[in-house]
């Protein structure tokens, strides 16, 4: 399985901003199958805002459309401000494409546990250079 | 190319007027105002491009009026319009002139307008039915818009309602090839979780506003075991409307329920039964409160590890209510309950 070869690295704590209880499911046993951590999630950038906690994980995977609108691209945005770097998963690779600044990369839907992987390791490399950048963020 | 036109109810229902020779444009004015017909005039050639930028239904011009500077700014505003944009413009021409080249002058300047040519003196009546005509030309000009804007609209929704689809039933089919062992299991439990995923879909497809009620989505989950189990599932609450999203949501975590009720839980045995009730309290917003609870059933314990079943159940009530819900294994049977605020679940009419 792909989760042998991330042995050696140490596992992320991954957050989705999703609001379809099913992909969130899925994406939890995937994230946990590839040797990750689950580290929750919200169904809208308002209950990310208010809810979430920046410091208890170390990435996100977020899709454009939530249950509060198309708000997955400020959501990223929330997140790069507190050093979260985060990948789009969706199935609007266009809307995705418009705000590529903001995300580290755009992971299609449906989501397959490779893709997972690769844009694991994508956000694993976005922390690691932004951590090197900012000491304070270890 | 223009994509979009002032959304102002006035827009292609006014005649502009340009008539420059001596009293043309009050004689005009004053008989189109005569029969009802909206009129703007354009006293001064340098401001036509203001005026038709206000999107005139019918440009109404005389010979006089004709001169290069005029007829460029409409060529200029015939090549801004949409595809589905045809400015009838009308024509007065002087009883000497020579109609062919001007027309085929005209032809030439003007290809996306329909031209329409009155030699003077023109009878009132003759002008005014023309005019009019054109005028209702322009109006379903304007239906068809809406249409094409609405279809864009409609494509789009349909395409993002469809990848959603799809994708819970990706997720649907990954979850459940994860969790069994056989088969056979694989192909009950996914005909299921599909099977309750398309009868909430055809719910709330039917329902007004695409709102479906609780007690509708627990008739629809519970409807196919109800031949047996006549009087054994009890179900109690208040009317309460919830969204597409959290109806299909309610519905696959009441057929994970059921499904392991059935298995394992009250429904297995032949004197088990199962309520599930829901409540309000509060308000500003509400509380809604739902409990579900098996009784009756063989001495359950608190399984080992949980399944997709119990993982999705406690995730999908977590992002729908907003707190986490509360699943119990007692002896005498399996209890969940969660309660958070309306707002994030109902439709509000």
């Amino acid at each position: 399985m792909p989760a042998e070869n991330l042995k050696s690295r140490p596992p992320l704590r991954v957050f989705c901003v999703e609001d379809n209880p099913l992909i969130v499911c899925h994406f939890e046993m995937m994230i946990e199958d590839l040797g990750h951590v689950f580290a929750g999630s919200t169904e809208s950038f308002e209950d990310l805002r208010n809810q979430a906690d920046a410091a208890t994980m170390d990435c996100a995977l977020v899709d454009i459309d939530l249950a509060d609108g198309p708000t997955g691209p400020e959501a990223v945005l929330w997140l790069k401000e507190r050093g979260v770097p985060a990948a789009f998963v969706t199935g609007q690779e266009p809307t995705a494409a418009q705000h590529r600044n903001a995300a580290v990369c755009t992971i299609g839907k449906p989501m397959s546990e490779a893709s997972l992987a690769a844009g694991l390791a994508v956000l694993a490399a976005a922390l690691a250079s932004a951590r090197a950048g900012n000491p304070k963020l270890k | 190319m223009k994509a979009l036109l002032p959304e102002d109810e006035l827009a292609l229902d006014h005649v502009l007027v340009m008539a420059p020779y001596r009293r043309d444009a009050d004689y005009l004015q004053s008989l189109f105002a005569e029969n009802e017909i909206v009129v703007d005039v354009c006293a001064d050639p340098g401001k036509i491009g203001d005026c038709l930028a206000d999107y005139p239904g019918v440009l109404v011009l005389t010979h006089e009026a004709l001169t290069p500077l005029v007829v460029k700014a409409v060529a200029n505003h015939l090549t801004e319009q949409p595809a589905w944009f045809e400015l009838p413009i009308v024509v007065l021409l002087h009883r000497s002139s020579d109609d062919a080249r001007l027309k085929a002058e005209l032809a030439s300047a003007w290809p996306e307008a329909r031209h329409l040519y009155y030699q003077r003196p023109v009878a009132p009546v003759e002008l005014i039915s023309g005019v009019q005509s054109a005028l209702l030309a322009r109006l379903r000009q304007r239906d068809v818009r809406d249409h094409i804007a609405l279809e864009v609209e409609l494509r789009r929704e349909l395409n993002h309602r469809v990848k959603n689809i799809l994708a819970s039933v990706n997720s649907i089919f990954e979850l459940t090839y994860r969790n069994v062992d056989t088969l056979g299991e694989f192909a009950e439990d996914l005909r299921g979780r599909l099977t309750a995923l398309s009868r909430v879909h055809s719910a709330v497809f039917e329902a007004v506003d695409e709102a479906v009620s609780i007690e509708a989505v627990v008739n629809l989950t519970f409807e196919p075991y109800r031949v047996r189990d006549q009087n054994r599932v009890s179900v109690k609450g208040p009317v309460v409307m919830l969204t597409r999203e959290a109806g299909t949501t309610l519905a696959l975590c009441l057929h994970e329920l059921v499904t392991n009720a059935i298995k394992y839980g009250s429904l297995s045995a032949a004197s088990g039964t199962v309520s599930f009730e829901w409540s309000l309290s509060g308000d500003n917003p509400a509380e809604l409160a739902v409990i579900w609870q098996e009784a009756g059933g063989p001495p359950i314990t608190a399984p080992a590890r949980s399944g997709y079943g119990t993982r999705y159940l406690k995730s999908a009530l977590a992002s729908m209510f907003g707190a986490k819900p509360m699943l119990t294994y007692e002896a005498s049977g399996m209890r969940c309950e969660v309660a958070g605020r309306v707002s994030r679940l109902a439709w509000n009419p």
